[in-house]
């Protein structure tokens, strides 16, 4: 294929790269046919695909040659159409490889970029191949890299163009594989560190609203990879659940303190409150643990993978320490508040640790937790936790509540089940707290009672109705 | 697919409120399948649907809608709108060209997609300005840069180097408006988190497109005038520092070649520009980029970012000659800084600019003086206030502290001496070439085209008079700086400064070596201006007459005028000079103003009047003036002659300023008698006005007078005097009558009232008899000297010749009627029986009052005799005199008739009378000299033979008139004379006194020659 170079050189840049494209196709169409595994594209091959497509400046001498916005956007609506048009999987992937998977070199940044818009074109105009590549990509690639596509996707589609949240939305319909990957990459952008590394509230708004309705979306890569151990060094997590954990925990004491700086700016906001979104998100979150006994009994992985880690939880707790420092340093005046907000992460995080425990999604010794958790100051529920019975949930023999077809888009038709769970076991350790009672402050769960017209599903909480909390029936 | 409704546009509410129709949620209905088609479309140009090529105003709403939907497609839509812009730049600029008469609706109809475009980049700029203002900004500033610069060029478009023209045409057209705003939108939003950013941006885009883009940083300038001003300055900086150090030759060349650096261009252009309603802040931030380049450099300075210029020392170094060229570039900014600058240069600062200068090299620095000189010499204000500063600078209070090592503002003083000699320089090139200039615009140009200006001399011209005040102080350096720059600013201003600067120096010299520089100034200036001293002259005479000199200033001004006229005097005993022509131009000139020093003899100050005098009387006398000035002159002259007397007699009481008052009387003395000798009007008034000032009852006590009252009885002050209740006026009005029987007996008043007894005497105190006569020898004196007819020739050394007795000098008989008639009229003013010829003795009762009233003036006014004698020897003029001599006679034989003393000198008032009446007949030659030569016997005679010998001479008198006519001049003595031989036989009256000889000669013999026939 090497050879085509003299002929593309004297074209203009467009239809040099449409030439390419066109070459590429059929470069790959007949890497496939000839069998030959694992289909390698030749490095003389990214080499031309840098030179003519992604501009890389193929030697000092010659000036690289670039491509006006214009041209750009033909050129990504070729692409556009070249992988909608290519109905083999196998091609298409080979060909995304080929086009965008990096090579360490200094093209790297013009593919970055050129992906980047490709994507978010895709998504403007709904090229499933295209997404479903991407998630693929997503999939393989550094983190680094995969942050860096998800944050141009929400640049684009949640501040640079107002009103267009609802395109992106439409990923969760149009892909589900990219979806998952997006939201990874997205809860390992955003880790809550500070101002810029926060969600926009339309972000959250999506994904919580994504994962509500269907919870096992954030499984979905999960499950359809084949976990063959040959997972790439750092790339994203399979399951944005552990970022997803951070968020709910460190929500409280984060959007605490930016909602105090739009009070002192004055700024009226008008906004939804992010409260109870994470309210929400952390109950999904939830929801989607006690989901993972069955899956991965079924695939025959209960105790040997760990979808939450170690050191991603260490570090949260350090991080909520130090969070939790921060606030008691600067708060003033509604120590109160801050207080209730420090519980309500406490308690987020007791509650995260059992179930994910419970679930096998976290694998570790009650030792380990106290560990971890040595800094943090008194919480009743995390004490428990902490000090209580482990009780792994064995019992393999219960049906799989999430594979069933018909559950898997509705929670709740599988929830009247949950009464027999063998999770019940662990709550008889709850009334014998003796500082349940006195528990006025924590209420971690009140704000869902607020929204009841918008999430009707969860006025009937099935996991909560074998809590015999005294106060529960006032709300 | 391209109908209305998906023309969806949402405006931010400013440019197209009818637009808003347009629903938003019509975008909803963009599903995937239709964006897709919406992009090709976009990209082919083509209506996928209908197969139709879109028109430009199709295909710009149909990138709208992709940038409102498609974020990957911002780039190119962004990159599309550049052509729309551009499009429409093109329309609107050809329709200039065409004057609207073709295409409006092209223009009109890209107007409104490009406020719809605006409309969208301002709302997402105002949704969500961090992302956006970053991107559109760039745009936009890029996009102004490519149509300026593109249309640069078009017919209509203004030179890029009138910002003004450029930003009206910019603005009035919508695209390039609606960047503009977009622009200061984002800026407005970006300088909350990132103002260096996107000013750098502007600035490169500046450089890239200068200077056709300054319009653009000279608006958002005036927007953001803080965040603007600074770093364009900081931008010129540097770019001045790097072509410095690639160019030396840039800096050597100076002023010249200033505009072959792009920036610094550019930099004039947009501070200019701001400079107009920001010249505050320009100021401040030009100043402190001053004082930060001086100040000692510390790295870690809180207020300076790490890339700031202040970091730098090259920089900083570069940052004087940098505001230097600046400002010389641009008046504006000149004029901004200029008024502030000096009040910065305190004694630290100057030591670090001398610190800062020092490490430059030689030619870079004269470069910098250069600069500097230039700059000054077109300061338009504060010139005088620069100007003191270096010539303070240069030479400070304390000279003599400079020892061995020299102090350490030796360099700092050195730098201003030189910084002033060069000014000096510049200025002189500046006003000797100015000519040349004219010249040679006169070539090619308008003829009339005024002179180049120089400000620092304009601005000058106002402090003519403090220039000449510093000047006069004589400080060493100084007054020779101050010196030349009074004759550059004369030359260059002409006559109106020269004369000024004359006239101050005039004014205020107070001594010779003072003086002198006015001379020095009029002899460098005579070269090319004429008629420069009368004009001066003429200019503080001016100030004379609006009171603008203080009576010291005004003594000055005329002691120095004096001086000048003196100079001649002694200029031509000795060599004559070049001061010479000055000294007789001045002399003339002020001679030509005369009159209008004349009322200053009168001022109320002693000093001025003094001056006044010393000038009078040294000045020549004009040669044609008219007769009301003559006579106002002489009238003043003679009134200060009196006071001066005056003066020198309380002088000499009191015993101090003796020289002075008598060197005034001298003065005036002078004055009257040259004054005389100009012409005979002039000699006819000063005369009569001696004789009457000498008379007056104010002026009559210094010739030991007395005053005397109507029927010349000296008066007594009414406390001495006794109230005897007696009144004229009761009389006169109880009878009815105001007739005045003068003559008759109702006016006997004289001796008393009738049953009172005699009135009582006023004792004659005689104030201090020297200086009486000392006063008396003075007023003959000028009456001698006035009435000689030596005339002009000897006016000079007249005060000499005075004092002189060996050479008497001729009186005039024209003069000398003058006083006799004046003492006529002033002795004896009832003019009855005024005829010359006497009647026979027995009709002096008809006249008995009258001559009383003569006798008692004679005795009131010793003065008269010595007069008398002067028209005496003023020959035939005593015949005018006949009168009072004929009262005087009178009374003098009532007296001896009645005495009944044993001798004639127990009278001793008449017998003087006598004796001093009678040789004044004789003198007149009025009396043969047998008969004049009888009063050597007066005081051998009893009363009754006086008498005879008196009524011998009346006998005479009676049968020889004494008429003028009897006179006739003798040529070889120079006067009139009478041949007594023509009248009749002299024996007749003789025998009287033979008979009084008989009678007493045990006594006269020894008198008896004298009376031979």
């Amino acid at each position: 294929m090497g050879d085509i170079r003299q002929s593309l050189l004297p074209r203009d840049v467009l239809s040099a790269a449409k030439e390419l494209l066109y070459h590429l196709d059929i470069y790959i169409c007949n890497l496939v046919q000839s069998g030959r595994q694992p289909p390698q594209v030749d490095s003389k091959t990214l080499e031309l695909v840098e030179e003519f497509i992604l501009h890389a400046p193929k030697d000092r001498n010659t000036p690289a040659r670039r491509m006006s916005a214009l041209q750009e956007l033909q050129l990504l609506e070729i692409m556009c159409s070249c992988f909608q048009e290519q109905s083999r999987d196998t091609v298409r992937q080979l060909m995304f490889s080929a086009l965008f998977n990096l090579q360490g070199n200094q093209a790297d940044e013009s593919r970055m970029a050129l992906l980047g818009k490709l994507v978010s074109m895709a998504i403007a105009v709904g090229r499933v191949p295209i997404l479903e590549c991407a998630a693929t990509w997503l999939q393989r690639t550094h983190r680094v890299y995969c942050v860096r596509l998800a944050q141009v996707l929400v640049d684009d589609y949640c501040s640079m163009v107002p009103g267009s949240v609802p395109t992106l939305q439409n990923i969760h319909s149009a892909s589900p594989r990219f979806c998952c990957q997006f939201i990874t990459a997205v809860t390992t952008l955003y880790d809550l560190t500070s101002e810029e590394l926060t969600p926009p509230l339309e972000l959250l708004q999506m994904i919580v609203s994504w994962i509500q309705d269907d919870p096992r979306l954030v499984l979905i890569t999960f499950l359809n990879t084949p976990l063959s151990g040959s997972q790439p060094i750092s790339s994203l997590d399979v399951t944005p659940l552990g970022g997803l954990v951070r968020w709910c925990i460190k929500a409280p004491l984060v959007y605490r303190k930016d909602k105090k700086q739009a009070l002192m700016n004055g700024s009226e906001e008008s906004e939804p409150e992010a409260g109870p979104l994470f309210s929400a998100l952390h109950l999904s979150v939830l929801q989607v643990f006690m989901l993972l006994p069955n899956i991965l009994n079924e695939k025959g992985l209960y105790g040997r993978l760990a979808l939450l880690q170690m050191e991603s939880l260490a570090a949260l707790t350090s991080d909520l320490s130090r969070l939790l420092d921060q606030a008691d340093k600067h708060t003033h005046t509604s120590s109160a508040d801050t207080h209730a907000l420090s519980q309500l992460a406490l308690d987020r995080l007791a509650q995260a640790l059992q179930v994910a425990m419970a679930s096998g999604a976290l694998l570790c010794s009650r030792e380990d937790l106290r560990a971890i958790c040595s800094r943090l100051p008194h919480n009743n529920l995390l004490q428990l936790v902490l000090s209580g019975p482990v009780m792994y949930y064995n019992n393999i023999h219960t049906p799989p509540l999430a594979f069933s077809p018909h559950a898997a888009h509705s929670p709740i038709a599988s929830h009247p089940t949950l009464p027999t769970h063998p999770t019940i076991p662990t709550h008889p350790t709850i009334p014998t707290h003796p500082t349940l009672p006195t528990h006025p402050a924590h209420t971690p769960h009140t704000p869902l009672a607020t929204h009841p017209s918008s999430h009707p599903q969860y006025s009937a909480q099935p996991f909560m109705t074998g809590m015999p909390f005294p106060f529960r029936p006032s709300h | 697919m391209l109908n209305d409704q998906a023309m969806s546009v949402v405006f931010d509410g400013s440019p197209l409120k009818a637009m808003q129709s347009h629903s938003h949620t019509a975008q909803a209905a963009l599903s995937a399948q239709e964006l897709s088609q919406e992009i090709k479309s976009f990209i082919s140009g083509v209506d996928t649907v209908q197969g139709r090529k879109l028109s430009v105003r199709e295909h710009a709403r149909c990138a709208v809608r992709l940038l409102r939907s498609v974020p990957a497609c911002r780039g190119a839509v962004l990159e599309h709108l550049r052509g729309v812009y551009d499009e429409h730049v093109s329309a609107f600029l050809h329709n200039l060209e065409t004057e609207g008469n073709a295409s409006s609706g092209v223009s009109s109809n890209l107007e409104d997609i490009i406020q719809e475009v605006h409309g969208v980049l301002s709302e997402f700029i105002r949704l969500n300005p961090r992302a956006w203002a970053p991107l559109v900004s760039t745009w936009a500033v890029d996009l102004l840069g490519q149509l300026s610069s593109k249309h640069a060029g078009r017919r209509v478009a203004p030179h890029s180097s009138s910002l003004n023209e450029l930003l009206q045409l910019w603005m009035s057209c919508a695209a390039t408006r609606s960047l503009m705003e977009a622009y200061s939108q984002c800026l407005a939003a970006m300088l909350a988190w990132c103002p260096d950013a996107c000013v750098d941006a502007l600035l490169d885009t500046s450089v890239q497109h200068s200077p056709h883009f300054d319009w653009v940083v000279a608006h958002i300038g005036s927007a953001f005038p803080g965040t603007i001003i600074s770093r364009v300055l900081a931008c010129g900086l540097k770019d001045f520092c790097s072509h410095g150090a690639k160019d030396q030759g840039l800096l050597v060349m100076g002023v010249d070649k200033g505009n072959r650096v792009p920036k610094i261009g550019s930099v004039v252009g947009i501070l200019g520009h701001l400079a107009a309603h920001h010249s505050d802040s320009i100021r401040k931030e030009l100043l402190r980029m001053f004082q930060e380049s001086l100040s000692p450099s510390s790295p870690l300075s809180p207020t300076s970012s790490s890339t700031s210029w202040e970091s730098s020392p090259q920089l900083r170094r570069a940052a004087v000659p940098f505001l230097l060229q600046l400002t010389a570039m641009s008046p504006n900014l000149f004029g901004a800084v200029s008024a502030e600058l000096v009040e910065l240069l305190r004694p630290p600062v100057l030591l670090q600019l001398q610190a800062l200068l020092q490490g430059l090299p030689r030619e870079e620095l004269d470069n910098i003086l250069g600069l500097a000189v230039h700059l000054i010499s077109q300061s338009p204000s504060g010139g005088a206030r620069v100007l003191r500063f270096l010539a303070d600078t240069a030479t400070p209070a304390s000279v003599i502290i400079s020892g061995p090592t020299p102090s350490p503002h030796e360099g700092v003083r050195e730098g201003c001496d030189r910084l002033l000699q060069m000014l000096l320089l510049h200025l002189h090139k500046l006003v000797f070439n100015r000519s040349d200039g004219a010249e040679a615009n006169a070539h090619h140009s308008a003829p009339s085209q005024p002179q180049r200006v120089i400000p620092f001399l304009e601005e000058l011209q106002s402090h003519v008079g403090q220039l000449c005040a510093e000047t006069l102080r004589l400080e060493r350096k100084r007054h020779l700086w101050l010196h030349q720059l009074l004759c550059l600013l004369s030359v260059y201003r002409g006559p109106s400064i020269a004369t000024e600067a004359l006239c101050q120096l005039l004014t205020q010299a107070r001594n010779p070596e003072e003086l002198a520089l006015a001379w020095q100034l009029h002899t460098t200036l005579s070269s090319c201006m004429a008629g420069l001293i009368p004009a001066a002259v003429a200019r503080c005479v001016a100030q004379i007459h609006t009171h603008t000199l203080g009576p010291r200033q005004l003594r000055q001004l005329l002691l120095n005028l004096a001086a000048a006229i003196q100079s001649q005097d002694e200029e031509r005993r000795g060599a004559a000079g070049a001061q010479s022509s000055m000294a007789i131009q001045v002399g003339s000139a002020v001679s030509g103003h005369l009159h209008d020093f004349g009322p200053l003899l009168l001022h109320g100050d002693p000093a001025v009047s003094h001056a006044a005098v010393r000038l009078l009387s040294c000045s020549p006398l004009p040669r044609t003036s008219s007769p009301a000035h003559l006579l106002l002159l002489s009238r003043a002259a003679v009134t200060y002659f009196f006071l001066a007397l005056r003066r020198r007699g309380e002088a000499g009481k009191v015993g101090r300023d003796g020289g002075q008052a008598a060197e005034a009387v001298n003065c005036s003395v002078l004055l009257l008698s040259r004054f005389a000798a100009y012409s005979p009007l002039t000699l006819k008034a000063v005369l009569q006005q001696l004789v009457e000032g000498a008379l007056h009852k104010g002026n009559a006590d210094l010739f030991g007078g007395q005053i005397a009252d109507m029927s010349g009885a000296p008066v007594l002050s009414p406390s001495v005097s006794p109230d005897l209740g007696a009144s004229l006026l009761d009389i006169n009005c109880r009878f009815g009558t105001t007739v005045n029987f003068s003559g008759s007996v109702w006016s006997v008043f004289h001796a008393g009232v009738i049953g009172k007894g005699l009135k009582v005497r006023g004792v004659a105190q005689l104030p201090d008899p020297s200086g009486v006569i000392q006063n008396i020898q003075t007023l003959l004196a000028v009456i001698v000297q006035c009435c000689s007819s030596s005339g002009l020739n000897g006016s000079i050394n007249g005060s000499r010749s005075l004092s002189d007795p060996d050479e008497p000098l001729p009186i005039n008989a024209e003069a000398a009627k003058v006083v006799a008639v004046t003492l006529v009229e002033n002795v004896c003013p009832d003019v009855a029986n005024g005829e010359l010829s006497w009647p026979p003795e027995e009709h002096a009762r008809t006249t008995v009052e009258r001559d009383i009233h003569i006798r008692r003036c004679f005795e009131a006014h010793p003065v008269l005799f010595p007069l008398l004698q002067v028209v005496a020897a003023g020959r035939p003029a005593l015949c005018y005199c006949s009168a009072v001599l004929r009262g005087l006679l009178a009374t003098l034989l009532a007296h001896w008739e009645a005495s009944r003393e044993v001798s004639s000198t127990d009278s001793p008032w008449h017998l003087q009378a006598s004796c001093l009446l009678v040789s004044c007949m004789g003198e007149g030659q009025l009396l043969p000299p047998v008969l004049a030569n009888v009063h050597e016997a007066f005081r051998h005679l009893t009363p009754f033979e006086v008498r005879l010998l008196l009524l011998a001479v009346w006998e005479y008198v009676r049968g020889n008139a004494p008429m003028p006519q009897k006179f006739v001049f003798s040529s070889e003595k120079g006067l009139f004379c009478r041949d007594f031989s023509r009248d009749g036989d002299v024996a007749r009256y003789v025998a009287p006194i033979h008979s009084v000889l008989h009678k007493n000669i045990d006594r006269l013999g020894h008198l008896c020659w004298r009376f031979q026939l």
